[in-house]
């Protein structure tokens, strides 16, 4: 199922971005101003350099199913915001908020992932 | 107030103390903004941790250059700012060409003191090492007197050359023979002429400040200058993670 983001929501994205902050993260591939939420269920979660990859089974909502791929903070950032290698098995069903990639494609940066038990993964980590 | 009085009292500790240079050895994470060189309260409390869930698109700041570039950044020369055009043409394309992160290049100096994914220090008399998660990339200051060598100099890296002194309390620190591949800070391209000058000090318990100008005279109008600062990390947060860039890379195609 993919939903968008009410325009409110995405407009307050871009202001509060006004200011490109300070990031290593690998973004260009993306339409980041843009926000769409996605909820499929897990078939792989990868906790890999440069970032982790997370390989998805979405219901297309036509009776068929899509793949989608969606590209995560790196391990040591991950698990400095409280996620573990283990957060994601495959099989479970999980909501994700992420920005699409700009060719169209099944592909996208996580902005955040929501468990079936509402628990959410941030990508904001704790240094201390 | 108080925090001011705090760092007051920590400098008069400080310059008070003998010729032993400070020890910045430890692991430090960029520092909360609004804090330190952000014009903030060094050595005050942590920012309020909110319950609210992050802003979807906190993870991603666009980093394509196509809101143009920022009033702060590095004042290019015509000649670099058409370099720097081509990067950013490329990136809005959604290219990866000119991402050297994608690639498991190393971050290289001067970029590579944002410490995005934190920094480890190791100090010894003769050498301070800086090492960064972001792609297990290392810099050596040489602090035992000796200079780069025809050889060094003829070979530029990443994180070029490093040689130090200390004055007082702060370490002043020229790097030089760098990589014309690495960037100044997001993808501001430089020459082979570029130098780079720091005075890194502690400017609070636990706060590291690296005060960093960067001289350029082919691609820079006039030199750039920048602030970082770094909060020490304690237990269980002052251990970083193995990198291993490679590993992923087959996931990015």
């Amino acid at each position: 199922m993919i939903r968008a983001i009410p325009a409110t929501v995405v407009l307050a994205a871009v202001l509060f971005q006004a200011r490109p902050a300070q990031s290593h993260h690998s973004n260009v591939l993306y339409e980041v101003t843009k926000v769409v939420t996605i909820t499929g269920v897990v078939k792989e979660f990868r906790w890999v350099n440069p970032h982790t990859w997370l390989y998805l089974t979405i219901d297309d909502g036509k009776g068929g199913k899509t793949e989608w791929k969606v590209e995560g903070r790196a391990p040591g950032i991950l698990r400095r915001a409280g996620w573990k290698t283990s957060s994601l098995g495959p099989g479970e069903t999980v909501t994700v908020d992420m920005s699409p990639a700009k060719d169209g494609t099944h592909v996208g940066i996580i902005a955040r992932v929501t468990k079936a038990d509402g628990t959410i993964l941030s990508n904001q980590p704790s240094f201390q | 107030m108080r925090a001011i009085i705090v760092s007051m009292l920590f400098a008069a500790a400080v310059s008070a103390a003998d010729t032993t240079p400070p020890d910045f050895s430890g692991v430090y994470y960029p520092a909360q903004q609004g804090r330190g060189a952000r014009g903030g309260r060094p050595g005050g409390p942590p920012a309020a941790r909110g319950t609210q869930p992050p802003r979807p698109t906190q993870s991603a700041p666009l980093s394509d250059g196509s809101q143009g570039r920022s009033p702060d950044a590095p004042s290019l020369t015509p000649e670099y700012l058409a370099k720097w055009e081509v990067m950013r043409k490329s990136r809005i394309a959604g290219s990866y060409e000119f991402d050297n992160n994608a690639k498991c290049l190393p971050p290289g100096m001067p970029a590579m003191m944002g410490m995005a994914y934190g920094m480890e220090v190791m100090q010894t008399r003769d050498k301070i090492t800086f090492f960064s998660e972001l792609n297990d990339a290392l810099r050596r200051v040489y602090l035992d007197g000796r200079k780069p060598s025809q050889d060094v100099l003829d070979d530029p890296t990443y994180a070029g050359y490093s040689t130090g002194h200390w004055e007082g309390d702060t370490l002043v620190v020229d790097t030089v023979a760098l990589h014309t591949g690495s960037f100044i800070e997001g993808f501001t391209p430089h020459s082979d002429a570029m130098t780079v000058k720091e005075r890194i000090r502690l400017v609070g318990p636990g706060l590291l400040e690296d005060r960093i100008t960067v001289t350029d005279p082919k691609a820079l109008t006039k030199p750039w200058s920048t602030v970082r600062t770094y909060q020490k990390a304690t237990r269980p947060k002052d251990e970083l993670r193995e990198f291993a860039c490679a590993e992923g890379l087959e996931h990015s195609k």
